[in-house]
């Protein structure tokens, strides 16, 4: 039955709206993944494209375009690889690609899921969703939400009619409704549209159409934030709105061709939140801020359950000190310790990095074997370091004398990292028959 | 054959931030080492002695770790800027021991240090000079080149530097163990 489908997907939207809050892009620095980025919009992306079944279209329908819009809010999408691919965003997979959401929106109540996500807006964050409904007023959802999945979207045409008549969009089913913010105008309209999908609409069709285009609803995602935040001071009413929608669609199907890595802020006012453009700035900063003491926190050890700033920012000036102290403390440690023969520092080299590893894969070469098993990560830190089964054992079998003059083949070159791991991954090369 | 030097090279080229660390910092020890070899022995258990050598370490650690980190982040960039400075100080303080260059030197290092940190207020949002917790002023006291970023990347360096700070002790401490065994 819908009803009971719809349910079950709002809870999944439930769900994957609270995730999306709890698990924000990481936002480091751009300047480390901009190939990550990339990559994982691409992926995003591709998921999202070919997917147009019901709820798995609709889960990875959001993923993508949760992912591009984070990734246009932090440069990168580093946050896609924190699983939210698994949680998308409802309102902003709506927003940005309604067409997408189109053919999988007819299949239950849009209307009624879009309600159910209304509660879920204060913890949105950053979801262009919730700016959608905000600027829309979200009397209609509410209005819907109470009502059964059908009726609701009778009552969300009504309520948005009762609201929209200042912005006129109530030809549209009370679709347009929701563009009474001119920036979730686009996003109502696409939502709606997709109801509508079975109703004609003929110049929304049209720009429907155009949408379906924009499978890389990315771009679209900026541009329609950026035309939406320009209009949003610039509310329109009556049917200037459904122009300025088609209008914006119609750009935003064109911008959605362009570079999706473009580093807007997408954003959306929430309900009962100011849309200055200088709050909601303020609002992105914020949030930016949060999910970085979210990743703060999963590195800290034990502040899992930790919740408010000040409590979270004296763990983490706590532990940087303890470690500090640490390396201090190790540091006197090694200074009071005597001084080994060389001889013996080249095994303590090896032996010590491998241990110390415990196994994560300690690339020296000199076991190629062993490290061609284990999975490496190149120069970046992908959360807490991995620990691979230690392969000590086999690094002890090799020949001693082979690794010494391995080891100081290392000692004497003056290497950069990289030149001497390069190094070390020929000498490893040549050792490698030899074993 | 091929493959498995190919497969070595990628996995090289895959290197980590710890090997990197292990391999500079137990060379820079090793030389540490070799230097103080014919002057220290196990007898001079003076507390000074020991005191400068592990200030020593601790800087040959803190510089290992940083350029392991390479020059991409703001806090190796800060480590490595501190100590060339320190570095230059102390050559020119070597080499001219005289109290006026020793004062220019320390003039000249004063005034680069606060033109960035003009800079970079100007150039900063006010929110972050004024609106300034105590938490936030202690990390960024904590984190090397944390006085001159916004809240956000500063957030983002001390995410990464604690996972290289965390991963400088596990090394440190295998060595200790492995040396004092």
């Amino acid at each position: 039955m819908e009803m009971s489908g719809h349910e079950n997907e709002d809870v999944g939207f439930q769900h994957r709206s609270e995730s999306i809050l709890n698990c924000p892009s990481s936002g480091m620095s751009t300047t480390h993944l901009p190939e990550k980025v990339s990559g994982m919009t691409m992926s995003s992306l591709s998921i999202f494209k070919p997917s147009n079944g019901a709820d798995p279209f609709f889960a990875s329908a959001w993923d993508p375009i949760v992912s591009l819009s984070q990734s246009e809010n932090f440069g990168d999408s580093s946050m896609v690889s924190h699983g939210e691919l698994s949680n998308p965003p409802y309102p902003v997979v709506l927003e940005n690609q309604g067409m997408n959401s189109t053919s999988h929106l007819v299949q239950y109540p849009s209307d009624s899921s879009f309600v159910e996500m209304v509660p879920k807006l204060p913890c949105f964050g950053s979801g262009s969703f919730s700016e959608m409904v905000g600027s829309f007023g979200l009397a209609e959802c509410s209005g819907i939400a109470n009502t059964g999945c059908p009726p609701k979207y009778t009552l969300h045409k009504e309520k948005a009619t009762e609201r929209a008549s200042p912005i006129g969009a109530q030809s549209h089913d009370g679709r347009e409704t929701e563009d009474g913010g001119i920036g979730s105008s686009s996003s109502g309209k696409r939502r709606k549209r997709a109801l509508d999908s079975s109703s004609p609409f003929s110049p929304n069709k049209n720009a429907e159409g155009e949408q379906h285009k924009d499978l890389s609803g990315e771009s679209s995602d900026v541009m329609k934030d950026h035309e939406e935040k320009k209009h949003k001071a610039e509310e329109n009413t009556s049917g200037n709105i459904r122009n300025k929608q088609t209008g914006k669609q119609s750009k935003d199907s064109s911008h959605s061709e362009e570079a999706p890595k473009e580093n807007y802020i997408h954003v959306r006012a929430r309900r009962g939140q100011a849309t200055n453009s200088h709050s909601l700035a303020e609002r992105v900063r914020r949030e930016k801020i949060s999910e970085r003491m979210r990743l703060l926190q999963e590195l800290v050890p034990g502040c899992n359950k930790i919740t408010g700033k000040a409590v979270m920012l004296d763990e983490i000036i706590n532990y940087v000190q303890s470690l500090q102290q640490q390396v201090e403390f190790l540091s006197m440690k090694l200074a009071t310790v005597n001084p080994e023969l060389n001889i013996d520092i080249e095994r303590i080299l090896s032996k010590d990095i491998l241990n110390s590893r415990g196994g994560n894969g300690a690339i020296f070469g000199f076991g190629p074997g062993i490290n061609s098993s284990q999975p490496y990560q190149h120069g970046i830190f992908q959360g807490t370091l991995p620990t691979v089964p230690s392969t000590s054992p086999q690094y002890t079998s090799l020949p001693q004398t082979v690794l010494d003059n391995e080891l100081q083949g290392l000692f004497h070159m003056g290497f950069d990292s990289s030149s001497a791991i390069d190094n070390l991954g020929a000498n490893a090369g040549l050792l490698k028959p030899e074993l | 054959m091929d493959k498995t030097s190919k497969g070595i090279q990628t996995l090289s080229t895959h290197c980590s931030y710890k090997t990197k660390f292990a391999f500079r910092f137990l060379r820079s020890l090793m030389k540490l080492k070799k230097q103080h070899q014919p002057i220290s022995s196990s007898s001079s258990s003076s507390m000074e002695l020991i005191h400068k050598r592990s200030q020593r370490i601790k800087m040959l650690a803190y510089s290992s770790i940083a350029h392991a980190a390479g020059p991409r982040r703001a806090w190796s960039r800060a480590i490595l800027f501190k100590l060339q400075s320190r570095a230059r100080h102390h050559y020119f303080t070597r080499k001219r021991s005289s109290l006026d260059s020793k004062t220019k030197q320390k003039k000249i290092l004063k005034n680069k240090r606060v033109m960035r940190n003009h800079n970079i207020i100007r150039a900063g949002s006010t929110s972050r000079v004024t609106r300034e917790t105590k938490q936030m002023k202690k990390l960024r006291e904590i984190v090397p080149g944390g006085k001159e970023m916004d809240i956000c990347s500063l957030f983002d360096e001390t995410a990464h530097y604690v996972k290289c700070l965390s991963m400088q002790v596990q090394v440190m401490q295998a060595i200790a163990d492995r040396f004092s065994k």
